[in-house]
């Protein structure tokens, strides 16, 4: 089941159990939350090209801007951002997003090399891979 | 989030500190139906097949590796075993043959083909014994061919004709390939127990009960696995062994996916997953290394017998937890001129011939890599052979030779063949006779436990 799909899902669900009253903002509010909540759970695998999803890591020293640099670059290729963390690893900045591509125009190959170069830019070192490998290994 | 941060960092460590990477992901390819009666046809059946199917694996295992962010150290093909290919019984049609597969190799980029090879561990074909006089003369005149024999098997017996046959053709090989440290004997192996499914040089060949054509990867990282130890710090055995199965589980997940896709890229099936630890020569990605994280001075030390067999157990505990496609040789390999602290260790003198046999009675394959004196008598380096392959009989399991009797070389002296054969010292090796004994001929019947039905 794909995103779009799950929120359908979720959608009819909270239609048939609110009170017909409830504003559209408060539906649309409770079908995001849930859907997010049910995205991030790791016991459910994931099926279809649709929802593979991409793991994005960047490394290096810590400065001012460097999310903003790369949301602007997945902003402007239609990537969805499903998920966003980021943490000193002594005294280094480590910024790790899982990606949602399927909405974007561009292929994985440019996905990957613009977020290279604006790697390059910033300074920071890059890690672009879909999330095969992080299920594989530390998933049982 | 759907990984922790923890997930994430830990896993760009192994592949991008520690090493890791898919040794080899090794397309197998059947020729069985390029056999004709004239050589050169049986030839060009054969270099038409291995373009037509081959030609697509670099890319695609190139697409597959970027995609996931793992690195894939060689792109192979294993074939089958070429004396199975009906033609002419003769020398000269097999070199034909051995021409055309280098060739192909050659023009499609992948650095070895395996599978100029004869299986014999009960008696020789006719075309067994032509393929296997061909032999030096392949090795010393192809460049990406390796070539391997089954001279024994749990079920039959050691074929002790086959191997003094073997310890001739690596004499004249060393003495064919002379001029670049007799490197013909490198890309060779005799076996006792050959697996058909081994996607590692110099031994594999495509065994006639696989599928036409099939994908296998073999794993690596020792690397991973000695970090992971020198992380555990001084914890007991028990929890040593734990720490190598939750290495070897992510090692060989990373091995099954890569696999399977590239087989589903290039639309065949998936064959196993090799679980074995295979080291290169450079610093950080070796199999001593690890014995010496596990506690021991050097290898070679009393100790590296069991802290070897401790390895090889937690290897395979944790890869057939991680895969349900165990397969190849499965172990951890321990080839002397391929492994950085193996080479330093045999050179300072810790780590002897005899050393490295009982070594191989626990780990997965045998002698591997290791060069004696180019004057060793050919009875004894049939000896030499016939011990090593008798530990895998009597076992049952694969165990191989891989020796280089290095032309004008001496003890102490070092052989170097570059890149991942990697540098050999001249070992010493035993010179008493055994010629009373391996000169009588013929089969060391199978040992009682063949009787099993």
């Amino acid at each position: 089941m794909d995103r779009e799909a799950l929120a359908v899902a979720v959608s009819d669900i909270v239609l048939r159990h609110l009170p017909r009253e409830a504003s559209r903002e408060a539906l649309e509010g409770v079908v995001a939350d849930m859907v997010r909540l049910l995205e991030s759970q790791p016991f459910l695998e994931r099926e279809g090209p649709g929802a593979r999803h991409v793991v994005f890591t960047a490394l290096g020293r810590n400065r001012t801007g460097i999310v903003h640099a790369f949301s602007e670059v997945l902003a402007e290729l239609s990537v969805d951002i499903v998920d966003i963390n980021q943490t000193l690893v002594h005294g280094n900045f480590a910024m790790m997003m899982i990606l949602d591509p399927s909405g974007s125009p561009v292929s994985f190959e440019d996905l990957r090399a613009s977020l290279k170069r604006r790697g390059e830019e910033v300074g920071v070192l890059v890690f672009v891979q879909y999330e095969d490998m992080m299920r594989a290994v530390n998933r049982v | 989030m759907t990984y922790t941060r923890r997930e994430i960092l830990e896993t760009l460590r192994m592949t991008e500190l520690e090493h890791f990477d898919v040794r080899t992901v090794t397309l197998g390819i059947s020729l069985l139906d390029c056999a004709h009666p004239d050589p050169s046809e049986a030839a060009s059946r054969v270099y038409e097949k291995l373009k037509r199917i081959a030609s697509p694996l670099p890319a695609a295992v190139n697409a597959t590796a970027d995609d996931l962010g793992i690195r894939v150290a060689n792109r192979r093909l294993s074939i089958s075993p070429v004396s199975l290919i009906s033609t002419r019984c003769d020398p000269s049609a097999y070199l034909e043959i051995a021409r055309a597969i280098d060739r192909a190799a050659s023009e499609m980029g992948f650095d070895f083909v395996g599978g100029y090879s004869a299986l014999v561990h009960a008696g020789f074909t006719d075309a067994d014994r032509a393929l296997l006089s061909s032999i030096p003369e392949a090795l010393s005149s192809t460049s990406r061919l390796c070539s391997s024999v089954n001279a024994g098997s749990s079920r039959t017996g050691l074929n002790v004709d086959a191997v003094r046959t073997v310890a001739r053709l690596l004499k004249d090989t060393a003495y064919r390939t002379r001029e670049s440290g007799s490197i013909g004997c490198a890309k060779f192996v005799v076996f006792a127990n050959a697996v058909e499914d081994n996607p590692f040089m110099a031994g594999a060949f495509h065994g006639v009960g696989l599928p036409e054509v099939v994908i296998h990867t073999g794993v690596s990282g020792p690397g991973v696995v000695c970090e992971a130890i020198k992380r555990a710090g001084s914890c007991d055995l028990r929890a040593l062994e734990e720490v190598i199965k939750r290495a070897a589980f992510k090692i060989t997940r990373v091995g099954e996916l890569i696999g399977r896709q590239v087989a589903g890229r290039l639309g065949v099936p998936f064959g196993i997953v090799d679980l074995s630890l295979a080291p290169t020569p450079e610093l950080g990605d070796s199999v001593g290394e690890v014995l010496e994280a596990m506690g021991l001075e050097r290898v070679g030390a009393c100790g590296t017998t069991a802290a070897l067999a401790l390895l090889t157990d937690a290897v395979k505990k944790g890869g057939a937890m991680a895969t349900s496609a165990v397969g190849g040789l499965s172990g951890a390999f321990i080839p002397v001129s391929e492994d950085a602290t193996m080479i330093s260790a045999a050179r300072e003198g810790h780590l002897s011939l005899e050393k490295l046999e009982a070594m191989t009675s626990v780990c997965s394959v045998g002698l591997d890599m290791v060069a004696v004196p180019g004057d060793v008598e050919e009875d004894v380096l049939a000896g030499f052979i016939a011990d090593e392959l008798a530990i895998g009989i009597v076992n049952h399991k694969t165990t191989a030779v891989r020796v280089i009797p290095a032309y004008g070389k001496r003890v102490g002296e070092l052989v170097s063949f570059g890149g991942l054969l990697g540098d050999a010292p001249i070992q010493e090796i035993r010179t008493l006779s055994c010629s009373g004994f391996v000169g009588r001929g013929g089969v060391i019947p199978a040992p009682i436990t063949s009787l099993r039905n």
